[in-house]
């Protein structure tokens, strides 16, 4: 309990930091806003009236893009690692009576707090504005969204440290290890464009990498696009192989480490 | 005097594409990883919007080719920026808000001059602007294009526009740092990030509302979009042409006032960015 009383009051000063260090996180917020109006209005352009031969709806694609939005930050599960690594502040991580990954996964769950009361709650409840239906295709994808949502950050965050660890490895080159990430992330997670939307059957493959775990999968079973079942066996599968790899890819680098500054 | 200044400004080109070339060539390694890695991720990163194109054939009233082309254009104005501005003059409240200007002001020479050259990566922002004429070359085959020397001249016009649309909206917000250096830091980057990010996409299915506001506030239509149509003949009137570079004046005027307003106050209050001991806050 003790522990986790201290990881808490790291998310809540992260929290506060966010707003106090920063009030220009607005603009991010704006630029979400303006990605989801141009996504909404591209696909309504793209499936309104056509047969495509893919499996989503126009419904479900709209709802699959503004849920995608609402819940983005815990999908795309960035925390200040990379950041750290650049300023050479990681340092101060590894003297705290904490776990360093810890500290940062608790300050990144303290930046979703205020994200989620600031924009993603208003974005849901504006989605009638929108034209668009936020809420689940059925009961059981209600239940088993949020399993699926927990193994999707548990992905995301083992595949953030493997990313640490290769900026590491790649002697500190962080903007290339930063922009690979980026690039595989929006092109094969489905967080950004549905795998389903794919061409020559790519969606299919790009299924089976632990990209789609952190994205695609949750965001098919809230809209009903996918078989539960398989779809959780493979998140359950990366999340323990990518935290094998992470840890053993960290471990293997944090003899290399070298902090500058801090 | 106007003659002496643009040979000063090309010998400033020539020293920076110099030291490109220098910093690049001291480490093969280094710079084969570098263009590589930023020629790849460059193209991955309109993959999507292409990948969209080629599951529809084609997005909306844009043909494949068309969105190509699209792609093609936009990143065509990210590599010209990148190229002309980089060691972070594009991401000018980086500088102001680390206390960096008074590295160049302290320069014998002109503000702008300093700010229009030091910045200059012709080999580096290769690797971006290779494969933007790639796919500017492979869409215009497919279009069957067959541009006259008006054509070209349009082309020049709305690429310069755009690239200066896009410079002055990061100079506009980047300002602030002037009055907010801590806070505004990085306000830059989430400037940029919002014309990266919704370039790739043709913006016709947007509605009016999102249009407007994508071509007035936050003028990340006039980017790629709006003169990509005009280019293709998709607009229906040939005065859209002349949209673009009216919206790169008015705010190339709009982000040097404010610049200049911002300086001003840097100038009674300076950088408190910097401890007396050289450290940074």
């Amino acid at each position: 309990m003790r522990l986790l009383h201290k990881y808490w009051h790291t998310a809540l000063l992260s929290a506060a930091g966010l707003v106090g260090d920063n009030p220009l996180f607005l603009l991010d917020y704006l630029l979400r806003l303006l990605r989801v109006g141009v996504l909404l209005g591209l696909w309504q352009v793209l499936l309104q009236g056509k047969p495509t031969g893919i499996e989503l709806s126009l419904g479900q694609l709209l709802t699959y893009t503004l849920v995608a939005e609402i819940i983005r930050d815990q999908l795309r599960c960035h925390t200040q690692l990379l950041q750290s690594l650049w300023e050479g502040s990681v340092g101060s991580y590894f003297l705290r009576p904490m776990s360093v990954f810890g500290q940062f996964a608790a300050r990144m769950g303290g930046e979703w707090l205020f994200g989620l009361v600031f924009f993603s709650l208003p974005l849901a409840l504006a989605a009638p504005l929108l034209g668009v239906d936020p809420l689940p295709a059925s009961a059981r994808a209600a239940l088993l969204f949020p399993l699926s949502l927990g193994l999707a950050v548990a992905v995301g965050l083992a595949l953030e440290l493997f990313f640490g660890a290769l900026v590491v490895w790649m002697d500190h080159n962080l903007y290339n290890a930063y922009r690979l990430r980026d690039a595989l992330v929006a092109l094969l997670s489905g967080g950004l464009i549905p795998l389903e939307l794919l061409p020559w059957d790519l969606g299919h493959i790009v299924g089976y990498l632990p990209f789609a775990s952190t994205a695609s999968a949750p965001l098919r079973i809230y809209v009903g696009s996918g078989e539960p079942g398989p779809l959780l066996l493979l998140q359950a599968f990366w999340a323990v192989a990518s935290w094998m790899m992470a840890l053993w890819f960290w471990r293997f680098n944090r003899e290399r480490l070298v902090i500058h500054g801090g | 005097m106007a003659a002496e200044r643009i040979k000063k400004l090309l010998c400033l080109w020539r020293v920076y594409a110099y030291l490109d070339f220098m910093l690049l060539t001291r480490d093969l390694r280094l710079f084969l990883n570098y263009f590589i890695t930023d020629t790849l991720l460059n193209l991955a990163a309109v993959s999507g919007t292409f990948l969209l194109a080629e599951r529809f054939a084609g997005l909306g009233m844009w043909s494949k080719p068309q969105v190509v082309f699209l792609l093609g254009y936009g990143m065509l104005v990210g590599g010209l920026i990148n190229t002309f501005f980089s060691f972070n003059v594009l991401y000018i409240s980086r500088r102001l808000g680390r206390g960096q200007l008074d590295h160049t002001l302290i320069q014998p020479q002109p503000l702008w001059l300093s700010l229009l050259t030091e910045g200059f990566m012709p080999l580096s922002g290769s690797a971006i602007l290779l494969p933007a004429v790639g796919l500017l070359w492979w869409a215009g085959a497919e279009l069957g294009l067959d541009p006259g020397a008006g054509w070209w001249a349009l082309f020049a016009m709305q690429i310069l526009a755009s690239a200066t649309i896009a410079t002055a909206f990061s100079f506009l917000w980047g300002s602030l740092a002037f009055w907010a250096p801590r806070a505004a830091e990085e306000i830059s980057s989430s400037a940029l990030r919002i014309v990266y990010q919704l370039t790739p996409f043709p913006l016709d299915g947007s509605g009016p509302l999102l249009i407007g506001g994508l071509l007035s506030v936050l003028p990340i239509g006039f980017v790629a979009w709006y003169p990509c149509r005009f280019l293709l003949g998709l607009s229906p009137s040939p005065w859209d042409g002349a949209l673009t570079p009216l919206a790169a004046l008015f705010f190339a005027l709009a982000a040097g006032l404010t610049f200049a307003k911002g300086k001003k106050h840097y100038e009674r209050t300076g950088s408190s960015r910097y401890l007396s001991f050289g450290h940074r806050r």
